[in-house]
């Protein structure tokens, strides 16, 4: 056997270390959620449920878990639609300023989240929606349409436009061509798609804490607890938003997975 | 069943002229390929009649209808592409019911008619097969189906043996060939494979940068082309200079090799000797002459001369056709 170059020891001990950092937080929040102790103490010195008790007991985390579920749905499911139409667009079509467009529609992905908030603040006191439960699913809308895009994009360029051609040449208009062919094949992008969407807007906090005035979602109510007082129960919402997101990108895994290649081009980029 | 036409058709990209002012006329029921070397403008044509392209000028007309604005649902073509481009979520079946789902045909009657369809390209038995589950041969059978069992107007085909194997490809010529007979419908067949045109259509279109350089039948293309770069595309071509200074061609099934000194020809060597099966040819150096090395293709009855025999070379003038 020949001897690891250093260069490549190197290497896997920064990925470990990189691994490590990545799951330490989880590994001390997540044991922390089934403490009895009222003091945010690690290791936790028992097992209770207590601040799950809490947490569900408490109408205002409800409150704030129903508004985010409502903004995520909501949000998730417009941004499906308008990334991927956009993507669509931009992938089939040839017309001047497609890249400019392509750039405007990926923007808030580039641009620095907090850039991105004070323009959606401005723009949204300018029609009148800042505060508003619209303002809200729209800003998150527009945060996740590059995600979808993302995934859109790959599955549309992916996709034999001849298979497009002969369905209109055959007498399927555009629309039941997407609807009744490609939208079939391209079933798991689209999940997961609407899954990033999702976990896109249900943890989204920045945009939040600027323009959503009197409503509180999950992320943004987390965050105003911790200013106030350091309550454990916290370390209850923050095991469950793990627990959603891990659950929810197992299935996209899962279902990119069963898709075979389509799952691998999503997976390489 | 429809007859096509196009009156100086052109599409450009920039200043590029994909379809340089082209026309041609197909008459109802016939069989019509696109020759052309990759990059020549076929597809490009093709699309433009299929309706998926707009041409830059140019009128196009199917059955005396100007359909050059007309969107593609409107066409009402069978159209097949070298790669399949069946639907993959649905069987072979549901693939053959599509045309026929769009235009509100249903149940008992559009399934006999998908049946018969599949009868028809020898796929029956298959119907509930995905295409994954198909070899390419079948699926383009499939293909073939689908685009003929809504009874369309005009078929277009864009190269639709170019993914298949030699075998595989000379069955499915034969097959092709029959069902367009018996169906009778309008075709255009594109493709790069001279011997695929020469064998298929009734006449042959040869393109060349996206201008027309002939419009015949197989023969008279092969043995009276109409330029130089047809004369080359279509087969291997001997050009002899003429007395007026004209170029004169010869195709090899018309040079006679003999021995030597017993009825004239020219003296020649022969450089290699290649067998074909059932033809031998003959890669020939013409001595004490500034004329191009010749080929000779002759069938092989037994015995062949060898590279390096000296042999007799002679045409008829009859076989000489000068290149305009
Ligand atoms: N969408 C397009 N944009 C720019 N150029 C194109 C486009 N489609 C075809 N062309 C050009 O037009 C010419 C003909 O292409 P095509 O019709 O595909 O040829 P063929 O089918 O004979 O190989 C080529 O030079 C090709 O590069
Ligand atoms: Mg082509």
């Amino acid at each position: 056997m020949t001897s690891t170059p250093w260069s490549r020891r190197l290497l896997a001990a920064a990925g470990i270390f990189g691994l490590v950092f990545l799951t330490v937080p989880l590994l001390i929040v997540i044991p922390m959620s089934f403490s009895p102790a009222r003091a945010l103490t690690f290791p936790p010195p028992g097992f209770s449920l207590r601040w799950y008790q809490a947490l569900f007991g408490d109408p205002r985390w409800m409150e704030a878990m129903s508004t985010s579920t409502i903004v995520a749905v909501l949000s998730s499911v417009a941004a499906l639609v308008l990334g991927s139409l956009a993507a669509y667009g931009l992938r089939r079509g040839s017309f001047a300023g497609r890249d400019w467009a392509e750039g405007n529609f990926m923007s808030p992905l580039i641009v620095p989240t907090i850039i991105v908030a004070i323009a959606l603040y401005l723009s949204l006191a300018k029609v009148g929606l800042l505060g508003s439960f619209v303002g809200l699913v729209a800003a998150h809308t527009v945060l996740n349409v590059p995600l979808v895009m993302m995934v859109m994009g790959v599955a549309v360029r992916d996709f034999d436009l001849r298979i497009e051609q002969v369905a209109w040449s055959l007498g399927a208009s555009w629309s039941y061509t997407v609807i009744k062919v490609m939208l079939p094949n391209l079933a798991p992008s689209v999940f997961a798609a609407w899954i990033f969407a999702f976990i896109g807007s249900f943890d989204e906090v920045i945009v939040t804490s600027f323009i959503a005035g009197k409503y509180e979602t999950v992320p943004k109510k987390m965050f105003n607890e911790l200013i106030l007082e350091v309550n454990p129960t916290i370390t209850a919402v923050a095991t469950l938003l793990i627990a959603v997101t891990v659950l929810a990108l197992a299935a996209v895994t899962l279902v990119l997975g069963r898709a075979g290649k389509l799952g691998q081009t999503l997976v390489e980029r | 069943m429809s007859d096509i036409r196009l009156e100086g058709v052109s599409k450009r990209y920039g200043a590029v002229a994909a379809a340089d002012e082209v026309d041609l006329a197909v008459a109802q029921g016939e069989f019509v390929t696109i020759l052309g070397p990759s990059g020549s403008g076929k597809t490009t044509l093709l699309s433009l009649i299929a309706g998926l392209n707009r041409p830059t000028a140019g009128r196009i007309f199917i059955g005396g209808r100007d359909v050059t604005d007309a969107p593609a649902q409107q066409r009402n073509i069978g159209l097949v592409f070298q790669s399949y481009a069946l639907f993959p979520h649905m069987t072979v079946l549901e693939n053959v019911l599509f045309p026929l789902g769009v235009r509100g045909i249903g149940g008992a009657a559009a399934r006999t008619q998908a049946l018969d369809a599949l009868k028809l390209v020898r796929l029956d038995g298959l119907q509930d097969r995905r295409p994954s589950q198909l070899s390419g041969g079948q699926q383009q059978r499939v293909a073939l189906a689908r685009s003929i069992v809504f009874k369309p107007d005009i078929l277009l085909l864009d190269e639709p043996l170019g993914a298949l194997d030699r075998k595989l490809r000379e069955e499915l010529q034969v097959e092709l060939k029959q069902l367009q007979r018996s169906l009778g419908v309008t075709t255009l067949l594109v493709t790069h494979d001279q011997e695929e045109a020469l064998s298929l259509s009734d006449r042959i279109m040869v393109l060349d940068k996206g201008r027309t350089q002939q419009v015949a039948a197989p023969a008279e293309a092969y043995l009276r082309p109409a330029n130089r770069f047809v004369a080359e595309f279509l087969g291997i071509a001997n050009f002899v200079g003429l007395a007026d200074g004209r170029t004169g061609l010869v195709r090899p099934e018309r040079v006679r090799v003999g021995p030597t000194g017993i009825n004239g020809g020219r003296p020649a060597r022969v450089v290699e000797t290649i067998y074909l099966g059932q033809m031998v040819r003959y890669h020939l150096a013409l001595q004490g002459g500034e004329d191009s090395p010749v080929v000779a293709a002759l069938p092989f009855v037994g015995k062949a001369f060898a590279a390096g025999d000296e042999v007799a070379v002679s045409w008829d003038t009859a076989d000489i056709w000068p290149v305009p």
